[in-house]
């Protein structure tokens, strides 16, 4: 071959390179998010929010979505549903109508997401819910739909086999028990402890936007409970385990709260905090988390200079599920397609909770996904984690076939 | 002519509004423009006791919960046709009205706002503990929806309903209970020593208006066809008395006007993400100090400044 031929036949492999990587067109995906990012559902669906946009970064860094030729690039547009329902529905119809959006993550808070769910099955999207604990979010069968985090009913169960194996037999509840999936927590903690020969001896109620609970807490000292258990948002909680230790109740105190080291501190010193227990899915705190977990939270701190709250790994995994899906599907467009997808998921590589796949999938028929569940407390000043709760991820998921 | 005159301007709004739909490419201004239509239904009711009867009550929410929960459990508990339980809806809110709204109107001013600020709570605490019927804070999801849930015919009940009922507003204004109704807003003593029994009228404005919350919370479930009693809150019965207060208290229009502002104004302000609630707020504070007479009141003030100078210059 002459050299003439040769440069020839470099600059022809040269343009085909060159169009073939044109084919491969560089296109953008919008994803939205609607979660409370003002408000008191904030402290769960800012990080939330904050962590789609973490996952986008890094998806678009790692060269994106690849769909046949095609490459997409994640644009996220957050709206803030401030966990109020018409805002929800609001937030959502215009990311749908205004913003064309196909997919849709977030959602930390039950009454919002319930309101959101209740139109999703009609619409060409596909809606991952994250934090929302209700239960019926995922007993509908609504095709396009799918949860990260469990139901609360699934973790009170675990929760109660622990405390009854811890041997309090005489337990006083104080929570946010007007809101269904607190409720259902208790009722599943009760039925275990029952099972034991114990008893929940009291349930007092404070709203989600209470800070004395001292009424509460007088009342319940005058019955002399074994342990208090306190299910509700993180300041709420806060302020119950701090007044509890003011008015001198040195009992075991669990809880159900997953808030961050820094949430609880906002409210109370880490030696009023010292011995809680927070019973809950197995989220992230540094002791318990896997590589990713610890990759995700050194990033997410460096990025917010802030530490990540536990729950809001639901959301980063969204998008990791979302774009496995895709990939899987083949298609951005077909959503009925990516929605099927997100059901015969296994568990992608680069996700932070740890999953319990029904099935070897990530979602089960119902569009469940399972953590394992696990106990933590608080030991000099950081969320420790102790050990796993008992949690049966198949049977749940079959109970859970079985409501309407 | 001047009849004719005064009503262009609602004519116009009406021409306008009924052509919306066909003008509106995205659906979500569309299913804005329902919910603030709904609001006009709510406002006006509100504006009927707050505006022409001078009485200022928290309970507007409270009453559209009643009107969404009473229609959507009268279906789906007895199977009612969608269009009777929408019907029946603001009947059992009057009822709730009356039980209500007889011992709240023995006291005045500040003393009837808080008792019915103290009946929203109740209502609200009763839809979340009462959680058998109600399905407590998890809400009743799956409500039906009227033509298969197409926005573009619900809009147009919504205009329907919300033109008639501000046509009723305006009649019931206009007439001799209007009248008396706005006279117990200046003076009801000196109405009660002209003999007339004032707290009839009160109770009337009360449940009538009550009515019209029930029928915008029937109209607010069958169109969102989901409801938790988050929805129906104090925070929604302010929304309701800022309506008034934005648009006009005591005028026909107002209402109509603030209601959309409610609807519209928080959705125009998400560009400024977290600092939107900030925003409207602070929108709401300035407009309440420099506009008590509302929108309807500047524009009324500002023509008249134009018409007198026009017949002096002419003069």
């Amino acid at each position: 071959m002459s050299n003439h031929t040769f440069t020839r036949a470099c600059a022809a492999l040269a343009i085909t390179l060159v169009a073939g990587s044109s084919l491969a067109a560089e296109k953008k995906l919008s994803v939205g998010v609607a979660d409370a990012l003002t408000g008191g559902g904030a402290v769960y669906g800012l990080p939330q929010a904050n962590a789609v946009k973490m996952a986008a970064e890094e998806i678009n860094a790692a060269g994106g979505i690849k769909v046949g030729p095609d490459v997409y690039k994640i644009d996220v547009i957050a709206y803030d549903d401030k966990a109020n329902p018409t805002e929800a529905t609001n937030a959502v119809r215009k990311l749908i109508d205004r913003d064309g959006v196909k997919y849709i993550l977030g959602f930390c808070c039950s009454g919002s997401t319930s309101a959101v769910a209740s139109f999703i099955g009609n619409e060409k999207a596909v809606m991952l819910v994250g934090n929302a604990a209700e239960r019926s979010i995922t007993t509908k069968k609504i095709p396009n739909l799918v949860r990260t985090r469990p139901p609360a009913d699934y973790t009170g169960q675990a929760a109660g086999t622990f405390i009854a194996r811890k041997g309090q037999k005489r337990i006083a509840v104080l929570g946010a028990l007007d809101v269904g999936f607190y409720a259902q927590y208790v009722d599943s903690v009760e039925r275990e402890i029952k099972k034991a020969g114990g008893e929940i001896i009291a349930r007092e109620v404070f709203s989600l936007k209470d800070r004395d609970m001292t009424p509460q807490l007088t009342k319940i000292r005058g019955l002399n409970p074994d342990a208090i258990l306190v299910v509700g948002y993180v300041e709420p909680a806060a302020f119950v385990y701090r007044q509890a230790v003011e008015l001198g109740m040195n009992i075991p105190r669990y809880g159900f709260t997953s808030g961050s080291e820094e949430q609880f501190l906002r409210v109370t010193t880490s030696e009023q905090m010292e011995g809680v227990w927070d019973l809950r899915p197995t989220e992230l705190t540094l002791l318990s988390a896997s590589k990713n977990g610890v990759a995700y939270h050194a990033n997410y701190t460096k990025k917010y200079n802030a530490s990540p709250s536990p729950s809001s790994p639901y959301a980063y995994d969204q998008l990791y599920a979302l774009k496995a899906a895709i990939e899987a599907a083949g298609t951005v467009d077909n959503t009925e397609a990516v929605a099927k997808a997100l059901r015969n998921l296994a568990v992608p590589p680069q996700v932070v909770m740890q999953y319990q796949p029904v099935d070897g999938k990530m979602f089960d028929v119902n569009g469940q996904a399972y953590t394992s569940n696990g106990a933590f407390q608080w030991q000099k000043g950081k969320w420790v984690f102790v050990e796993d709760l008992p949690s049966d991820s198949k049977a749940y998921s079959q109970f859970l076939s079985t409501l309407n | 002519m001047n009849r004719i005159l005064a009503l262009l301007p609602w004519l116009l709004a009406l021409a306008l509004l009924a052509a919306l739909p066909q003008v509106l490419t995205v659906k979500y201004y569309l299913h804005l423009s329902i919910l603030a239509l709904i609001w006009v239904i709510v406002a006006q009711g509100q504006n009927l006791i707050q505006g022409f009867t001078g009485y200022v009550s928290i309970v507007q929410a409270g009453f559209m919960g009643i009107g969404a929960y009473g229609s959507t459990l009268m279906g789906l508990n007895f199977q009612w046709p969608l269009w009777a339980t929408m019907l029946v809806a603001p009947l059992i809110t009057a009822l709730f009205a009356l039980a209500t709204g007889y011992p709240s109107l023995r006291v005045k001013g500040h003393y009837f706002a808080i008792v019915t600020l103290a009946f929203n709570l109740i209502i609200v605490i009763v839809l979340v503990n009462y959680s058998e019927l109600t399905k407590g804070e998890a809400g009743i999801s799956n409500i039906p929806k009227p033509w298969g849930g197409n926005r573009e015919a619900f809009y147009y009940l919504a205009l329907v309903l919300a033109a008639s009922l501000t046509l009723l507003a305006a009649l019931i204004a206009r007439s001799r209970v209007g009248e008396i109704l706005l006279a117990i807003r200046q003076n009801e003593d000196l109405v009660a020593a002209l003999g007339i029994a004032a707290w009839k009228y009160k109770l009337f404005a009360f449940v009538i208006s009550a009515m019209y919350a029930g029928l915008g919370g029937a109209l607010y479930a069958h169109f969102q066809g989901f409801i938790n009693p988050e929805i129906f809150g104090v925070a929604q019965s302010l929304d309701a008395i800022l309506a008034v207060i934005l648009g006009g208290s005591g005028t026909i229009a107002g209402p109509a006007i603030g209601a959309f502002l409610v609807v519209f104004l928080p959705e125009i302000l998400r560009f400024a993400d977290s600092f939107r609630l900030i925003l409207y707020g602070l929108i709401l504070v300035l407009a309440t100090i420099f506009m008590p007479i509302g929108i309807v009141g500047i524009v009324k003030a500002a023509f008249a400044r134009i018409t007198r100078r026009e017949a002096r210059h002419g003069g």
